[in-house]
């Protein structure tokens, strides 16, 4: 398989602490791929390095052949590279509806012509179809801020998948969800995943949730790659099991 | 906006627009400065508010317009010519000096500002060769409009008051379009707006350029308002004087700003029928206000819906 994201040797230190330690993986087109890991083992590290949030001490990362290393944010999410982040980012005083046409309207015109477009810059739609799928029409109109932090999630999540990015990294999409919704957060994201065509690196605690979600996985350990591959094969994975999953 | 608002505000505007049939020279005049100060408070409300950015700076850009207004019609310039010149030198300066809310944020971009505010009144009272110093510039004409003088201070209300009127609808035609939710995604959560694409370098400068621009618009009126300038209306403390109507009347609510300059420029003079307390009563008020609506004014409807 060609692959899509391709990082070579990711290293981040922090002074002495090395974060992320020579990590290299490769996602390929269409992939869903589970990292896991126990708390301060680099992967959130990680995604901030690929995603441009901060600057790798060492390391290669390409996108679709592209050079993307340091690369900003900006420029990666123009290139369709879309994120969620661990704790909650959604624009809070506005509602629900307007947080969703403000995660996609930017790739739509020039600057100088989103001034004359309409003001839903033509992804009012979109977003109703976004907000059916994730059953929040009953709270489209209010505030994001003024949501249930699960509710707040959805919107996060979403708000990732409007731009229809190529690649999206979500960072613990489960945390805070209850989980009753943990089920049904799976089957949206699989959806997309089918429907958008896009390739996800999903970041998770939630094991039961990243076995099943997951074709392939990664675990990481003080920085560095433990083990990959299909989630049985993790999961049995003694390495793994002494590390992070225990007996 | 419920059909009902509507009505009240079309109705609002008709007993405004009506105002100086029952007024003196002096009602009229506080009026038009409340117009002025409308003009220059809807663009900090668009940097402040809507996009987030502090500034404590204001004032300098309303002192830019002015001055420019009244050094060019002094050399002959009409004031239709000199208006225009008055924003777009405006706006180039207010994207200057957005650069530093790339780099800094909060109180430390408020001190940015602060300096700017600073240095311009320097200049407007030390380079006399230019501005006249601290004598200022007098005999500033007032335009004509079509034909019509507009030397009588009704008649210059009214030109003032339906300016005020073009100006917020364009700010309405901004704020609705696509920019105004970037702005807000700017003043939200910057973070997550650049992994969404949003530019923020070029939402920064335009909400300090766009800002700036409003101010200088309201420089040139004041300048003809008051025919005569001088650099004590752009110091610091109108500059704090602006923020405050902005956060009296509600910072981010499309009213606040003309809300906020009622209640800073007319209530003092409301009441001056306490003579020599009317300042205290006026500061003992806004204290009052911070501490139970620091939301502003216009947040009362939503205090009330959660109660």
């Amino acid at each position: 398989m060609t692959p899509f994201l391709e990082v070579k040797d990711c290293v981040k230190h922090y002074g002495a602490i090395r974060a992320v330690d020579g990590v290299s993986f490769a996602v390929g087109p269409g992939e869903i791929v589970g990292v896991i890991g126990p708390n301060g083992s680099g992967k959130t590290t990680l995604f901030n390095s690929i995603l441009g949030q901060i600057k790798p001490t060492a390391g290669h990362m390409e996108f679709c052949g592209e050079d993307i290393t340091g690369m900003s944010p900006l420029k990666l999410s123009r290139r369709g590279i879309g994120r969620t982040f661990q704790t909650l980012q959604v624009f809070g005083k506005l509602s629900l509806r307007d947080n969703l046409i403000a995660a996609a309207q930017e790739f739509k015109d020039s600057l100088a012509g989103r001034l004359f477009a309409a003001p839903d810059a033509g992804l009012g739609q979109q977003a109703d179809e976004m907000i059916e799928l994730f059953r929040l029409e009953h709270v489209a109109h209010l505030p994001a801020g003024s949501l249930s932090y699960g509710q707040q999630k959805l919107v996060d999540i979403a708000m990732a998948f409007m731009a229809r990015p190529r690649l999206v990294l979500l960072d613990e999409p489960c945390a805070g969800v209850n989980p009753a919704l943990v089920d049904e957060l799976r089957e949206l994201l699989s959806k997309l995943n089918q429907s958008q065509g896009g390739s996800f690196i999903v970041i998770e605690h939630n094991m039961e949730f990243i076995m099943r979600l997951c074709p392939r996985v990664i675990c990481m350990v003080e920085g560095k790659v433990l083990a990959e591959g299909k989630p049985e094969e993790v999961q049995s994975n003694r390495a793994v099991l002494e590390a992070y999953l225990g007996n | 906006m419920k059909r009902s608002q509507r009505i009240a505000l079309a109705v609002l505007m008709v007993l405004l627009a009506a105002a100086p049939l029952g007024l003196k020279n002096y009602g009229i005049y506080l009026l038009t400065l409340w117009c002025v100060y409308v003009m220059a408070g809807m663009g900090l409300n668009l940097t402040v508010g809507y996009a987030g950015q502090m500034s404590i700076g204001h004032a300098a850009f309303l002192g830019i317009g002015a001055y420019t207004a009244a050094i060019l019609m002094k050399l002959g310039l009409s004031f239709w010519l000199v208006l225009p010149m008055a924003a777009v030198l405006c706006f180039l300066v207010g994207l200057v000096i957005g650069f530093p809310a790339l780099r800094v944020q909060h109180h430390y971009l408020a001190f940015a500002t602060l300096g700017f505010n600073v240095l311009t009144y320097l200049f407007f009272r030390n380079e006399e060769w230019l501005t006249g110093g601290t004598f200022g510039i007098s005999g500033i004409q007032r335009p004509a409009f079509f034909g019509l003088s507009l030397e009588r201070s009704a008649a210059f209300f009214w030109f003032a008051y339906g300016s005020t009127i073009l100006l917020a609808l364009l700010l309405w035609w901004v704020i609705r379009s696509p920019w105004g939710r970037a702005f807000a995604a700017l003043r939200d959560n910057p973070i997550r707006a650049e992994s969404l694409g949003v530019n923020i370098t070029a939402y920064t400068l335009l909400a300090f350029a766009i800002g700036a621009a409003f101010a200088g618009i309201a420089g040139a009126y004041f300048a003809v308002l008051v025919q005569f300038i001088e650099p004590a209306p752009f110091h610091l403390t109108a500059s704090l004087m602006m923020l405050l109507m902005v956060i009296v009347g509600g910072s981010g609510k499309f009213f606040g700003p003309m809300l906020g300059a009622a209640i800073v420029i007319l209530l003092p003079e409301w009441l001056r029928f306490l003579k020599d307390w009317y300042l205290v009563i006026f500061g003992l008020a806004v204290v009052a206000l911070m501490i139970w609506l620091p939301g502003g004014l216009l947040s009362i409807p939503d205090r009330w819906k959660k109660a």
